[in-house]
């Protein structure tokens, strides 16, 4: 942090957007006033794979109000460049409408444009589209894998031979949709080779490099603007084809273009955790000392990109274990591309390895915080390195005593109320501690407001309000005088909004150039004769509600407005900047909590209600205490939703996603919450940033899962080893 | 598509031509209610240099004429009989408050009052709402003044992004004003209807609470 005092960071304020969003006044992608915009609705294909033998778009266009169709046929070829600063994963993007190729069910294959939404959505409904179709591979469990990524340390077979206890266990995870309340949409306008899109996007940069590239245009060419993002939870972390859509349908119209994205064409026009299955065997000695521990891991994937997520760091690192052995292998399937979500890889992970552990302690008879105690490692043992911070005892302890651990009957089936068996469950969380690049444009003007810029997203957890409390701080100035801007690619460049990394990479960019603009005006100060504190010592000198004094005689000092305005100044201004994690790796950085749950089971009918959860955080520092706490209860919904609920389901027949709806996908409503809690250690992590934060984002839905799962084991006696946990899961 | 007349603002930019017959399409059964209203629709020139993925010339869709009040104000406007009341707030009167989550009834981001009774915008066709009081997001707030539940939503953090907010906002004004706030349950239990999928509920409840016990 800096010298300054610290008012605004760390209090529990409302957000600074607050008053916009209650009011309806917060204007999302498909929300921007365009003049002249028409409407964009996109054809999908019919067929899970295969080849499109006809278009016939004529009843499409003798539709009242339909401008064009544009599909394979009649499309412009598009350069596709390569795009290396992007968050394409490996392989070969989708290209859309470059051939008559169809790699999945639900790939965009034209698209209409009318002068009103309904007749869009009414001409897609009329082009005709023939197809010669295959059969498409979509069952992760019949499909042929790739080569694994491998991890090894010790030797997992010799250790897992002669373990004194040996669990060998196959987890099945669904695939789950991000499905957050806005749908994916893009705004699309030429001014000449100039391309301007209203996006939904977690990150501004990213968006624009794609747009850059597909189209072959300079990158300065391109703006992209999302200065509201409504939910996204990583399915806005790259470009998705309907953004290329939205800008080509535009070009071809010579009209500005809005596309929103159907409910039912977020499923697979947008990403989607991957579904897994997992198998762990694992060892421990009689006082459940873990031995070994071996991983194999499958994973969807589309045919045409690798995407792969952190799922191999938790088993390496999270508990001590002398031999581990880990198989990662992805498996192309005729599926669209999956995605980071929430917690990447680490919920999954995390579910397979909490739930075994629960298993090790009901086997061994030990209480499961007792068991994670006993391996808990002292240094992180993938790498040698000594953890920044890691508090998981405390987390565990602190939940325990908060939640009443104690009342918990290590017997499982044991508490009965009526009809519901009752159980209760933990299960620890871990993330890693992103941060990356980032900048900060700072302007501190005569009037003595300030004004800063990112590019950065703001897709719920407050970055608004976070930045604006950090820059306010690094300035001494008030909440109510600072104003913060994202979602620009014309704003200095930003990470993704995504990993838990924005207040890490864009908050230390805001602090450094906040603490720029600060030293320019305390300089300023000392520097001038007329000043009272002219003379003084630059370190001596704090900023306090726009007021610059001596930290010893408050009384000494002047004003920003007076100090600019005597050296007729009419502004300062300073471009922060971090570097992120640079340098050699000195410490292993992570994020963890402890997450607690209490069940209900209904004996007969297997139907799983969550009571009450907490969870306890050690996150670092947190900036803005109103707005974690929402987070972290945020990140329990989630996890409800992915324990519970959440099961994309494909018919392998013809690659078609059944349940691509809200009444039919499943996710918490607000019946399904009752009691949840957050606690956040008080601390600050010095290694990781120069704000001393760890991400929240993520690790509070990181562990959510499995706790739930160990309590429905804790309430009924059964173990499941799948999730969604379901009703017919559990008769 | 749909045209305004004078009371409110003009249309946004289809030319306007004489409308052919409603054609092509059967339409729902609601249409007929309204059908001897004059159908003004706008329409569709084509480029001239139109291809065989260009349309040239079409007839109008088939239109309907409806009075509603919005948020106070006097209406009328010719509407395409496809339009849902939904469409209708945020393509034509630029009313955006009012949110498209999943277009089906699902999600709740789209509720407004009618005449009083919250319901979902995206599930009724505008057609049906000749005489009909209409309340969005917009319309709650006295001049400056938030509503009491706006204020205690930004008090209680009961939202994140904020998309499914102006929904949860009219849902729980409907939910109080029906007096289903004797107990958190059973707020819970009529909050149903709206998904918060940032996970708010917690807190939603509380600012529900927190305005229904003002009253």
């Amino acid at each position: 942090m800096s010298p300054q005092p610290q008012a605004a960071v760390g209090a529990p304020l409302s957000r600074v957007d607050g008053r916009l969003k209650v009011t309806g006044q917060a204007r999302y992608a498909a929300e921007h006033d365009v003049d002249g915009t028409v409407h964009a609705v996109i054809v999908d294909a019919a067929i899970g794979r295969g080849r499109i033998t006809s278009i016939d778009t004529r009843e499409a266009l003798a539709h009242p109000g339909v401008l064009r169709v544009i599909h394979h046929e009649n499309a412009p070829k598009l350069p596709y460049r390569e795009n290396t600063a992007s968050n394409n994963p490996p392989g070969r993007r989708l290209r859309v409408f470059q051939d008559d190729e169809v790699l999945f069910h639900g790939q965009p294959v034209a698209v209409v444009i009318a002068t009103t939404l309904e007749a869009a959505q009414h001409g897609a409904g009329l082009v005709k589209v023939g197809y010669d179709a295959e059969q498409p591979s979509t069952d992760l469990h019949r499909a042929e894998p790739d080569k694994p990524t491998t991890y090894a340390r010790g030797d997992a077979e010799a250790a897992l031979r002669t373990a004194d206890v040996r669990l060998d266990l196959e987890y099945r995870l669904a695939r789950n949709h991000h499905n957050a309340m806005e749908p994916h949409a893009t705004v699309a306008r030429w001014d000449g080779n100039k391309l301007t899109v209203w996006d939904k996007t977690q990150w501004v940069v990213g968006t624009q490099t794609e747009l850059s590239a597909v189209f072959g245009l300079p990158l300065d060419s391109v703006r992209v603007i999302s200065p509201f993002v409504g939910g996204a939870f990583g399915s806005g972390l790259r470009c998705w084809p309907h953004t290329v859509v939205a800008a080509l349908a535009a070009r071809e119209a010579k009209r500005p273009v809005k596309l929103v994205l159907s409910r039912r064409q977020q499923y697979f026009g947008t990403g989607y955790r991957p579904s897994y299955e997992y198998r762990l065997r694992l060892g421990s000695d009689r006082r459940g000392r873990l031995r070994a521990m071996a991983h194999e891991m499958d994973a969807e994937t589309s045919s045409y990109e690798t995407f792969t997520e952190t799922v191999m760091p938790a088993g390496q690192m999270l508990y001590s274990t002398p031999n581990v052995s880990q198989a990662y292998r992805t498996v192309p399937l005729d599926v669209n591309t999956p995605l980071w979500m929430r917690g990447p890889g680490f919920a999954t992970a995390s579910f397979v390895i909490e739930s075994a552990l629960d298993e090790l302690a009901a086997k061994l008879g030990i209480d499961p915080i007792e068991l994670r105690r006993r391996n808990e490692p002292s240094e992180d043992e993938s790498s040698g390195l000594p953890f920044s911070t890691r508090r998981l005892r405390e987390c565990c302890t602190v939940g325990a005593r908060e939640f009443g651990w104690h009342r918990r009957s290590a017997r499982p089936r044991s508490r009965r109320e009526g009809n519901w068996l009752i159980g209760m469950g933990m299960a620890v969380g871990v993330y890693e501690t992103q941060r990356n690049q980032a900048q900060a444009r700072v302007r501190l003007d005569a009037d003595g407001t300030a004004l800063v810029q990112a590019a950065a997203s703001d897709m719920g957890p407050g970055t608004y309000t976070s930045q604006t409390q950090v820059a306010a701080d690094a300035l001494g100035l008030t909440m109510r005088t600072v104003t913060f801007r994202l979602g620009d690619s014309l704003f200095p460049p930003t990470p993704p909004h995504g990993g838990s990394q924005t207040m890490a990479s864009v908050g230390s960019a805001v602090l450094d150039g906040c603490n720029r603009v600060r030293r320019q005006a305390i300089t300023l100060a000392v520097e001038d004769r007329e000043s009272p504190l002219y003379g003084v010592d630059a370190a001596d000198i704090v900023v306090r509600g726009g007021r610059l004094h001596t930290k010893d005689s408050p009384a000494r000092g002047e004003t920003y407005r007076r100090l600019l305005a005597r050296n007729n100044r009419t502004h300062l201004e300073a471009l922060g900047s971090y570097a992120g994690a640079a340098g050699p790796r000195r410490h292993s950085f992570y994020a963890y909590n402890a997450t607690f749950a209490e069940v209900a089971v209904d004996a007969d009918l297997g139907l799983v209600r969550v009571r009450r959860m907490l969870g306890v955080y050690d996150a670092g520092r947190i900036i803005s205490p109103k707005l974690a706490e929402s987070q972290a209860i945020g990140g329990i919904v989630g996890g409800i939703g992915t324990a519970l609920l959440e099961h994309t389901v494909t018919d392998h027949r013809d690659g078609r996603i059944v349940n691509a709806n809200l009444a039919d996908y499943l996710v918490p409503v607000n019946a399904d919450v009752p009691e949840v809690k957050a606690i956040y250690l008080d601390g600050e992590d010095r290694e990781a940033d120069p704000l001393g934060v760890k991400g929240l984002g993520e690790v509070v839905h990181v562990g959510v899962a499995p706790a739930i799962a160990n309590a429905v084991f804790n309430a009924t006696g059964r173990r499941i080893r799948q999730l969604p946990i379901t009703a017919e899961a559990l008769l | 598509m749909s045209t305004e007349l004078p009371e409110s603002a003009p249309p946004r930019s289809e030319p306007k031509e004489t409308a052919a017959a409603p054609s092509r399409r059967a339409f729902v059964v609601t249409s007929t209610a309204v059908a001897g209203a004059v159908a003004a629709g706008g329409v569709i020139t084509g480029t001239s240099l139109a291809g065989p993925d260009e349309a040239t010339a079409a007839e109008a869709a088939p239109a309907s004429r409806v009075s509603l009040t919005v948020n106070g104000t006097r209406r009328t406007v010719t509407v395409d009989n496809r339009t849902s009341l939904l469409d209708l707030l945020r393509e034509h009167f630029g009313l955006t408050g009012s949110k498209k989550g999943c277009n089906a009834g699902a999600c709740g981001a789209c509720t407004v009052l009618v005449d009083g009774r919250r319901i979902n915008s995206c599930l009724t066709l505008a057609v049906r709402l000749n005489g009909a009081e209409v309340t969005t997001v917009e319309g709650l707030t006295d001049g400056d003044r938030l509503h009491p539940l706006q204020q205690a939503f930004i008090d209680q953090d009961a939202f994140q992004c904020g998309y499914c907010t102006p929904g949860q906002i009219v849902s729980g004004v409907g939910c109080i004003q029906e007096g289903h706030t004797r107990s958190p349950e059973e707020i819970r239990e009529w909050m149903s209807g709206n998904i918060c999928r940032c996970g708010c509920y917690v807190n939603i409840v509380r600012a529900v609470e927190q305005t229904a016990a003002r009253k």
